[in-house]
């Protein structure tokens, strides 16, 4: 069964590359890579990025650009899709236009999968080096193994310069500098070219003479053994025992030139320190969402309320990598993606300070073409219609609190 | 003319239809065993041959023998028995790798920019000569599936060896030890290839420490053994030509 899914996995890289061939021809500057197509409560019901930086939105070949934030595991992690006990960290572009330099969760490089638990939250970074021309879209991304690609939000970088200056020098353990952009590629070229010739000479050999008419009818007519001379099986045994002997004494040679090496490394990386955030002091109950499909905005009722000891107000409501901004409370200053972005996309119906030990219920409203832009108004016709997703308080003092929503979601058509 | 008499009038314009009709065929059966063995074995090898960093010492060792011998064993049952050509197997090796160069310098690097010291093909010549090489010798199916189907998997390591060993020197890198292998794969992004799908160094082969290869070797012999059975069968049957009414044979 594993190995189907796998087969399955690899098969879509197929599919991939036969989608690339179709991309080329038909979307010159594409931009999708998919993620509004991707099931609405796939993106607002598993990883919560936020936080989000792109370090740079140009570079040069060969430059670093860092993306770094933090993902939230959503607690009602959707039944559908397979828990992430193997989660590879990923980045979502068009092939490689960067070297993933390095990527680190919780401090720890992970060049491998990693298992994460449901409703932490964990900060990682990914480093990218810039290798391709042109204008890419840069997402960040986690791969869930049973779950698909769950794919995070995307910012443009433009790479300038060009492709031929990249280098990727790399030292091993044996005290050897190499670039690994063009490493062993004249000794794979070698290698193939001396064997197909080879072969080729092989092929050639029987080729030359007549063959399929004549010896077929020498076959049909009882004289196959006079097909093959013995010149032929010198010929043969030559090929055969030249093989043997190549092969052997190439695997010695190849073990004199490289003495020491390894398996390639692979395996789960477990024990991923997550973020300790504090307990929201703030506390929220839907009591009722639904989603008015004309509008395109979604509202909310909320009783919230203030268990800790300064004021705070409603800033923020991000789902599914959209940010709706209060814009009384809360401005963007990091650049995030402008169509992930609704600036005053956020209104509350009262968004006074809520003192503490104070309760309220108020009336949010979530609107932006975003829903429908990103699709996520497809919720509605999801199996289980609920939405989710993260609210931000600030206090008097400017600190901010991370409250977890997930409610069922009841359209309106009128 | 009637449709009795032949459209040659001499021995040497027989001679020189019949071998253009050689290179016809040749050609003919070349593009198509390169067509029909290609997908074969992007579907069953897949990611094992596209990647370095696929190629371990036990399953890739273990899965592309095996899943490599089937056309040829079935080009050999019908160039062996029908023409005595000892050539079956050299020539859908050479067919597949070329199609593969083609597949891999055109879309994995023409297109998508994954460095050919990442996405090469496996090598299978040696295999392939070891395997028409037994057929010539023994005329002998029976002998060509276990000696040959032995000798294929057994040498596949070895004669993949000078091209792969570079890759497999260790480094350290921001505290962790990679093979540069590992290292190409993670550097070059794979977007739709998240790294939980490879399988690598998987497997109950544990008692035999580091020197898995050539047990998985052997294993990879034993099974292309019986699959080079089942295949030459295959090529047998689908070689036929009963369905001429008037065939002799
Ligand atoms: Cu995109």
């Amino acid at each position: 069964m594993k190995i189907i899914k796998d087969k399955i996995a690899s098969l879509s890289f197929v599919a991939l590359l036969m989608a690339l061939t179709a991309a080329m021809f038909y979307t010159p500057t594409a931009s999708a890579h998919g993620e509004k197509s991707q099931a609405a409560f796939m993106r607002m019901r598993t990883i919560h990025w936020y936080d989000l930086n792109w370090s740079k939105d140009e570079v040069a070949v060969n430059e670093t650009v860092t993306i770094s934030g933090k993902f939230h595991v959503f607690g009602g992690w959707p039944e559908s899709v397979d828990e992430p006990d193997v989660s590879f960290l990923n980045i979502g572009i068009p092939g490689p236009v960067f070297i993933r330099a390095g990527s680190w969760i919780g401090g720890q490089l992970v060049p491998r999968s990693v298992a994460l638990s449901l409703g932490e939250t964990y900060d990682f970074k990914v480093l990218l080096k810039a290798r391709r021309p042109g204008d890419w879209h840069v997402h960040t991304m986690m791969n869930v193994q049973g779950g698909g690609p769950i794919i995070g939000p995307g910012k443009w970088v433009t790479i300038t310069g060009s492709m031929s200056q990249f280098v990727n020098p790399i030292v091993t353990l044996t005290g050897k500098t190499l670039d690994l952009e063009t490493y062993n590629i004249g000794n794979i070229y070698f290698w193939h070219a001396i064997w197909y010739a080879v072969g080729v000479a092989w092929m050639w050999y029987w080729a030359k003479g007549p063959i399929f008419i004549p010896r077929q009818l020498a076959v049909a007519s009882g004289k196959a053994n006079t097909l093959i001379s013995s010149g032929d099986k010198k010929v043969g045994i030559a090929f055969l025992v030249g093989t043997i002997v190549a092969n052997a004494v190439l695997m010695g040679t190849t073990n004199e030139a490289y003495p020491v090496t390894t398996p390639l490394q692979a395996g789960t990386m477990r024990g991923i320190i997550p973020l300790e955030l504090p307990v929201p002091s703030v506390s929220v109950v839907v009591d009722d969402a639904t989603y008015r499909v004309p509008g395109r905005a979604m509202q909310m009722s909320l009783t919230i309320t203030n268990n800790g000891d300064s004021s705070v107000r409603l800033g923020e409501f991000m789902t599914a990598s959209v940010r709706f901004l209060e814009p009384d409370v809360l401005e963007d200053e990091t650049g995030y993606p402008d169509d992930l972005l609704a600036e005053e996309g956020l209104t509350v119906s009262d968004n006074s300070p809520l003192a503490p030990g104070e309760t309220r219920s108020v009336s949010v409203t979530a609107s932006d073409a975003a829903w429908e832009v990103y699709r996520l108004a497809d919720l509605i016709y999801d199996p289980d219609s609920r939405f989710a997703g993260l609210l931000f308080f600030y206090d008097e003092a400017g600190n901010r609190q991370m409250v977890m929503v997930d409610a069922p979601l009841i359209p309106s058509f009128i | 003319m009637s449709a009795s008499q032949s459209a040659v009038r001499s021995r040497a314009e027989a001679v020189a239809v019949s071998r253009t009709f050689d290179w016809m065929i040749l050609f003919v059966l070349f593009t198509v065993v390169l067509g029909g063995y290609h997908i074969h074995f992007m579907l069953t090898g897949g990611d094992w041959d596209f990647w370095s960093d696929w190629k371990d010492r036990r399953l890739w060792v273990t899965v592309v023998p095996i899943v490599a011998i089937t056309f040829p064993a079935a080009v050999q049952a019908c160039l062996w028995w029908r023409y005595r050509l000892p050539i079956g197997a050299t020539l859908c090796v050479l067919a597949l790798l070329l199609g593969e160069w083609i597949n891999r310098y055109m879309n994995f690097w023409g297109w998508t920019y994954f460095p050919i010291n990442i996405c090469f093909p496996s090598q299978l010549i040696p295999g392939a000569i070891i395997l028409d090489v037994v057929l010539m010798l023994s005329g002998s199916m029976t002998l060509t599936a276990v000696a040959g189907g032995l000798g294929w998997g057994l040498i596949f390591y070895p004669s993949n060896w000078p091209v792969i060993a570079p890759l497999h020197q260790p480094v350290e890198y921001n505290g962790m030890m990679f093979t540069l292998a590992d290292l190409s794969g993670y550097h070059y992004v794979r977007t739709g290839t998240p790294e939980y799908i490879r399988m690598v160094e998987k497997g109950t082969l544990r008692t035999f420490g580091k020197d898995v290869a050539p047990v998985s070797a052997f294993f990879s012999g034993f099974v292309s053994v019986i699959i080079y059975f089942l295949w030459h069968f295959f090529g047998k049957w689908f070689a036929g030509t009963g369905f001429i009414a008037d065939d002799a044979s």
